[in-house]
């Protein structure tokens, strides 16, 4: 009973409701909303905006942010893109990729511990660096024409599931577990909490920070690889504003800018909302404009709901 | 015949929840007079300056003001009076200038916008009128130095038509020319037949400038005296003295051998810091706020960095980087600063009574946690504590000071660590769990731990430790032992040099 309460009374579980009441609307609104391809579809959607989110939900534990994300994804399809049509081989490409993730998460640590910098100044820049690196590499141009071993991972399928949406799910379980379960899990959550006391906790909190970065930095990796080969191409402008979607996910998903507060469960279900509410969107032809401004007050409302709930009470 | 006093208090009383923190206490100011107000933490110095100065009412008592009772409803009632305080921590807008602070909430205005001409002619109206004439009303505030940055408190409390000042322990962050500056300010202030009371418990300054003191214990008044007629002596007697038997006491433990010794610690801050603490023996740390306690402990374990100096634990040289090293040796450190360096609100109990152990490799399988076992040990060590909640899953935020502070010691000692260093476990919590505190560092040492127990209480300090250093100017002024540690000695030697600029030299 008592677990049931603490679940009931869960950020995620108000979130999931919001889901369902979304996902309701749209079932009762459009008759192809509820069909098996379009929730699939709408999976498929999600996963790289997900993978993204996931690395984005430890930054954010830690009471940082990470900007860079959609710049990074697509730096690293143009990357992989490039070194393709210079011959190496697609195993290679993909384990350099992955290097390219945790460098890129690295010198987000280092900027943020050993100099002191904000992780949102640090993130802007590397956002602006990281496009213009795109273009600069890209010449500007999209790129297409890969070996089908590379687009297997963007755009294969495993029966019915695509692969994307595997990696996707498998990724969030690892987060799951690394968060929930082991000691480096829970001193994320620290020093998001308190990072005087983490130290003084003996947490090495430079360490962690690092960590946190190299996630997100090795989650557009994966993203920018899943993205490419479903597109079957690089393009410079790929993953624009993804960075903002990531973190509306997080939010909504019940995490705290302040740090020390949020799951991947939360994130999932964030990511899914904001996918569900695309999807229907479409479906109900409503024009882009318009999209723009709902998904904003879903996201408005997803927040102010939580925020009312844990309004303090004084001080 | 002497003349009427600008400002009487007539049996003040004031009772806070299970507290009474003054207890009838009449205290008289006289124009042009500086009254030392004296006593140890806790013996109701603010609480009468807030009543004085409008920030809570009395429960019992008068104010008379000018020969008028008063009743003060805010703090801005008292300052329209002319009763301005000036607090220990400076309430000044670095970004502004000088003049803007001191009329903050009243510019001078000429219909919509501020009259800068009036502001800057008014200003050095009241700096010259206070002997300060040589700062520059345009200064920015956040490029002054400290001394000159409390002169423009003063100044600002002054601009209200201040007849009487009450003064926070001003000199606690001021250099020794600062400290001689702000006297000839005090003297000035004294012509203009402003009444000044001045708290501070540096009785050297109390000597100086005062001309009568007025000493508090638990509340009560003591004695008044004239500053000529009372020696250092005769005034610490006053203000300590009393009897303590029954609420600490020392275990049984004889110190065995040392279990953790510092050699010529220094930085900054410090300066050739040297002190061990053994087995079974609980060593007092007795300092006031900037004496370098806290920096010293950290610097033991890791948590700030070290310039000079060697740490041996248990007679091996160890140079520990991080607290996590610390704790792997077994010497663990405490903050007194729960909220902001020790627990993490939002979180459970048990998991803010692990996280140290966890650092360790306790609880960890793999680097996976042992959720079971660890709420197991924490659910043994509240209970040992006695930490008041009805489980173990409560957000520490909800727990009372007094349980937060024994959830802060289980995260120490669920590590069964060697030397716990403990900074002022018992700020800011109830006697009750002081209590509970004292008895459970005695039977710490009684168990085989060193520990190093840091107050700026004295009785707490004299009560429960076997061995007390004093600390002031980020140095050891004094070891005691046996029947020197007394309330006498311990003040003499921590006050001794805390003139502030000692240090550096």
């Amino acid at each position: 009973m008592k677990l049931n309460k603490s679940l009931l009374s869960s950020s995620e579980f108000i979130v999931f409701l919001g889901l369902v009441a979304v996902g309701a609307f749209f079932a009762f609104t459009s008759p192809v909303f509820l069909t098996k391809f379009n929730l699939l579809n709408i999976l498929l959607q999600s996963s790289i905006q997900g993978i993204i989110a996931i690395g984005m939900t430890f930054v954010i534990l830690t009471a940082g942010i990470d900007l860079s994300v959609g710049s990074v994804v697509a730096l690293s399809g143009v990357l992989m893109a490039l070194m393709l049509h210079g011959g190496v081989p697609v195993w290679a490409v993909i384990l350099i990729n992955l290097a390219f993730g945790v460098a890129v998460g690295v010198f987000h640590g280092f900027s943020i511990t050993k100099i002191g910098m904000a992780p949102f100044i640090v993130t802007l820049a590397t956002m602006a660096m990281a496009r213009g690196l795109t273009m600069v590499f890209s010449d500007g141009k999209t790129i297409f024409d890969f070996p089908p071993a590379f687009e297997f991972f963007g755009a294969g399928q495993i029966g019915p599931i695509s692969v994307a949406v595997i990696i996707f799910l498998l990724y969030a379980l690892l987060a799951e577990v690394v968060l929930r379960s082991t000691v480096l899990g829970r001193n994320i959550y620290a020093v998001g909490s308190n990072i005087k006391a983490a130290a003084l906790s003996g947490i090495r909190t430079h360490w962690v920070l690092y960590f946190v970065y190299v996630v997100s930095g090795v989650s557009c990796a994966i993203a920018g690889l899943v993205l490419t080969g479903r597109l079957g191409a690089a393009m410079p402008t790929a993953a624009m504003g993804y960075e903002l979607d990531a973190i509306a996910a997080v939010i909504i998903g019940g995490a705290s800018l302040m740090g020390g507060k949020g799951t991947i469960v939360g994130t999932i279900i964030g990511v899914l909302l904001i996918g569900v509410i695309n999807n229907g969107m479409n479906l109900l032809n409503v024009p882009p404009f318009w999209q723009s401004f709902l998904k904003g007050a879903v996201i408005f409302l997803a927040v102010m709901i939580d925020s009312l709930k844990n309004r303090p009470s004084e001080v | 015949m002497k003349p009427t006093p600008v400002l009487e208090t007539l049996n003040l009383t004031k009772v806070f929840p299970g507290v009474v923190a003054l207890d009838d206490v009449s205290l008289s100011l006289f124009p042009g007079e500086v009254l030392g107000l004296v006593g140890e933490n806790g013996a109701g110095k603010s609480t009468l300056m807030k009543l004085i100065g409008g920030v809570y009412p009395p429960t019992r008592g008068r104010i008379r003001y000018k020969g008028e009772e008063v009743q003060f409803r805010s703090p801005k009632d008292a300052l329209d009076a002319g009763i301005s305080i000036v607090y220990q921590e400076l309430n000044l807008i670095p970004h502004l200038s000088v003049a803007e602070n001191i009329f903050i909430n009243r510019l001078p205005r000429r219909g919509t916008f501020v009259n800068w001409a009036r502001l800057y002619r008014d200003t050095e109206r009241i700096l010259e009128e206070s002997g300060m004439s040589g700062i520059d009303p345009r200064a920015i505030v956040g490029e002054l130095p400290i001394g000159v940055k409390q002169s423009v408190e003063i100044a600002k409390a002054l601009s209200y038509d201040a007849q009487v000042l009450l003064l926070d322990e001003p000199t606690s962050s001021l250099t020794g020319p600062e400290i001689d500056n702000l006297f000839s300010v005090i003297r000035k202030l004294q012509e203009r037949g402003i009444g000044i009371v001045y708290v501070s418990h540096h009785l050297d300054e109390i000597f100086e400038v005062t001309d009568r003191v007025h000493v508090l214990r638990d509340g009560k008044t003591v004695e008044v005296m004239d500053t000529a007629s009372a020696s250092e002596e005769t005034l610490v007697a006053r203000m300590v003295g009393r009897d303590l038997e029954d609420i600490y006491y020392k275990g049984e433990h004889q110190p065995g051998e040392v279990a953790l010794e510092a050699r010529g610690i220094g930085d900054e801050l410090l300066d050739d810091v040297s002190f061990k603490v053994r087995r079974r023996e609980v060593v007092g740390i007795y300092g006031l706020l900037g004496s370098g306690r806290t920096e010293l402990l950290k610097s033991i374990v890791g948590a700030r960095p070290r310039r000079k100096g060697e740490v041996f634990v248990h007679g091996k040289k160890v140079r520990f980087g991080h607290p996590q090293e610390a704790a792997r040796a077994g010497v663990i450190y405490s903050s007194e600063d729960r909220k902001g360096e020790n627990l993490f609100f939002g979180q459970p109990i048990w998991k803010n009574e692990t996280y140290l152990a966890l650092q360790i490799g306790r609880y960890t399988r793999f680097g996976f946690t042992q959720t079971a076992e660890e709420r197991r040990d924490a659910e043994v060590y509240s209970r040992k504590l006695g930490v008041k909640a009805p489980s173990i899953d409560v957000d520490v935020y909800h727990l009372s000071g007094g349980n937060q502070q024994k959830v802060c010691l289980a995260k120490a000692l669920i590590n069964d660590p060697d030397v716990v260093l403990l900074d002022e476990p018992t700020r800011g919590i109830d006697v009750g769990a002081k209590l509970e505190i004292y008895k459970l560092i005695a039977e710490l040492a009684d168990q085989g731990k060193a520990v190093v127990f840091v107050s700026s209480e004295l009785p707490e300090i004299i009560g429960c430790a076997d061995r007390v250093y004093t600390m002031a100017g980020g140095r050891i002024t004094a070891e005691l032992t046996g029947d020197d540690i007394n309330e006498e000695n311990v003040l003499r030697y921590c006050l001794q040099t805390t003139t502030p600029g000692v240090a550096a030299s």
